[in-house]
């Protein structure tokens, strides 16, 4: 096992015309659920498929478990379990002769082919052809064919886009499931709520380039503080004065600031004691919009 | 042989081989009908077609069950071409991997349907040969096993070109529309002297040597060619269908 599963440096992809990823970096340590996110045409699937060695990089250097990809893909291959954009099954066959075609494909057995159906919750419907699977099913499935190969990454481009809610808790469930066997997954998704609901470390990128990465509980709790006053109009013009903004909230106030000593040092100059201070937890929705601009686009 | 399994299961679940059997069976018992039938049931009709005997008229059978090039090139085409258009090529992780026996298990699949369809084809005509027209004889085992592995060796190339137009163009529509019209004005150039020493269709025609064919001669390239130049076209064309096929999946970016 590597440190990092994945580690990307100066990543560069020109098309025709067009630079969709652009002196991309970032890093995703091994045995985390990875949320890869930015706005459309930030650059995602082309990462991806860069990542799979499905497309040829312009610069950069790509490293998959210790492998620099594309020159060693062949070492990570059947390490590797990926979904890139949809599902790649063929209509006409059934669930179950799509899982013995991969599995031939890929040069992995057929032992762990029925256990892998059940684990996705397809055992019924093994026999039925594709193309009369919903669109969940066919995501089910197409992680129990990325699965074949016991791999230690999995890459799944957006595999929660039209699932049904039951469908994406069965779907979460399952991929928590694998990072809690010590596997690391990494997930792109337009929904952030999911990806909240979901992930334990998170990249953000726009246009083709690294906005922020770190472990999502760090990125939440960046940059604020709640705090519990019974006079919030003179608390809020004592932080002004100390040149801090602050705002008021249920329950007190929301002021942009982390350090929870400081802002207890001007209020206490002010004659205000507050009766708690916590860091203030912001959602995935708040510090991507932020981060990314989307919310003045 | 687990590629060779994963092709096989690809081709033989899918309603498009037994379809484009079928399609072939029709166009062989067409031809079958106004090259061996018509003479005999309507002959001020058929002044121009000459009578085919046995066991020439077996050979003819084998030569226009050769003549049918859009089986192979669609099959390669279609069934290829369904995978590349899609995404089960990049989710399988199989563009980098392995991708010379991928090729070649692609290949050879394709070629033993094409061929266990010319097979077929040939042995109805053969039926309708035996059945309708005059004269005695057939071409014997060995006449017979010649015939077999020539359908097969043109089966190659016309399968690996079909591979290699859509391994480039990736869409079906005009992988399809380039293959039959390459494979159409290529047996218009066939005709012309110079082209003919190269020409695949001249190679396939010429591969089966069944003399005066009479009124059809003009239009049945590939008469002079020994066997030993009909094989090295055919395999050369084959090389370059090959040789199209990986330098079209070589060119990763969509």
């Amino acid at each position: 096992m590597t440190q990092n599963a994945i580690e990307v440096h100066g990543l560069i992809k020109d098309y025709r015309r067009k630079r969709a990823v652009d002196g991309l970096d970032f890093e995703i340590p091994t045995g985390v659920l990875a949320g890869f996110l930015g706005p459309n045409g930030a650059g995602k699937t082309t990462t991806f498929r860069a990542l799979l060695g499905l497309t040829r990089i312009t610069e950069g250097r790509i490293e998959i478990l210790g492998h620099p990809v594309p020159a060693e893909i062949q070492a990570v291959t059947k390490k590797l379990g990926a979904i890139v954009e949809e599902p790649g099954l063929i209509k006409a066959l059934s669930g179950a002769v799509n899982m013995h075609v991969a599995a031939d494909t890929l040069g992995f057995g057929h032992e762990r082919i029925d256990e892998l159906i059940d684990f996705v919750g397809l055992t019924e419907d093994a026999n039925r052809k594709i193309s009369e699977y919903s669109k969940g099913m066919r995501q089910r499935l197409a992680l129990a064919a990325a699965m074949l190969g016991e791999p230690e990454l999995l890459i799944l481009d957006e595999p929660l886009d039209g699932l049904d809610p039951a469908g994406q808790r069965a779907f979460r469930s399952r991929l928590r499931a694998l990072v809690e066997e010590g596997r690391t997954v990494v997930v792109s998704s337009h929904d952030l709520a999911d990806i909240e609901a979901l992930a334990d470390y998170i990249v953000v990128i726009d246009h083709g380039r690294l906005v922020t990465q770190g472990p999502l509980e760090s990125l939440l709790q960046g940059g604020a503080t709640t705090v519990a006053v019974d006079d919030a109009v003179a608390s809020i013009e004592a932080l002004a004065n100390a040149g801090i903004e602050a705002s008021h909230v249920e329950g007190g106030l929301l002021v942009a600031e982390n350090d929870g000593s400081r802002i207890i040092r001007i209020l206490a100059g002010a004659g205000i004691y507050p009766r708690a201070v916590t860091p203030a937890r912001s959602t995935l929705e708040a510090v991507f919009l932020g981060m990314t601009g989307e919310d003045e686009r | 042989m687990s590629l060779l399994h994963a092709e096989y299961l690809k081709l033989s679940r899918r309603r498009i081989y037994p379809l484009m059997v079928v399609i072939l069976a029709i166009f062989i018992g067409l031809a079958a009908f106004f090259l061996l039938a018509l003479g005999q049931i309507a002959p001020e009709i058929a002044e121009d077609v000459p009578v085919l005997d046995r066991p020439e008229a077996y050979v003819v059978g084998a030569q226009q069950v050769a003549s049918q090039t859009w089986f192979a090139l669609i099959l390669a085409v279609v069934v290829l071409g369904g995978e590349l258009a899609t995404t089960a090529w990049a989710t399988a992780l199989t563009r980098d991997a392995r991708r010379v026996a991928h090729i070649a298990a692609r290949a050879i699949v394709f070629v033993v349907a094409s061929w266990l369809a010319m097979l077929v084809a040939t042995a109805g005509w053969a039926v309708f040969v035996t059945i309708v027209s005059p004269g005695e004889g057939s071409p014997g085992l060995e006449g017979w096993l010649d015939i077999f592995w020539r359908l097969g060796l043109i089966q190659l190339a016309w399968v690996t070109l079909g591979m290699g137009v859509i391994a480039s163009l990736r869409s079906i529509g005009p992988a399809l529309g380039a293959a039959i019209g390459f494979s159409f004005i290529e047996s218009l150039f066939a005709l012309w002297g110079p082209y003919e020493a190269i020409s695949l269709t001249a190679a396939s025609t010429g591969l089966f040597q069944v003399g005066d064919q009479g009124f059809f001669d003009a239009f049945v390239p590939g008469g002079d060619l020994s066997t030993a130049h009909a094989v090295a076209i055919v395999l050369g064309w084959s090389v370059f269908g090959l040789l199209l096929t990986w330098w079209g999946l070589q060119r990763r970016d969509a």
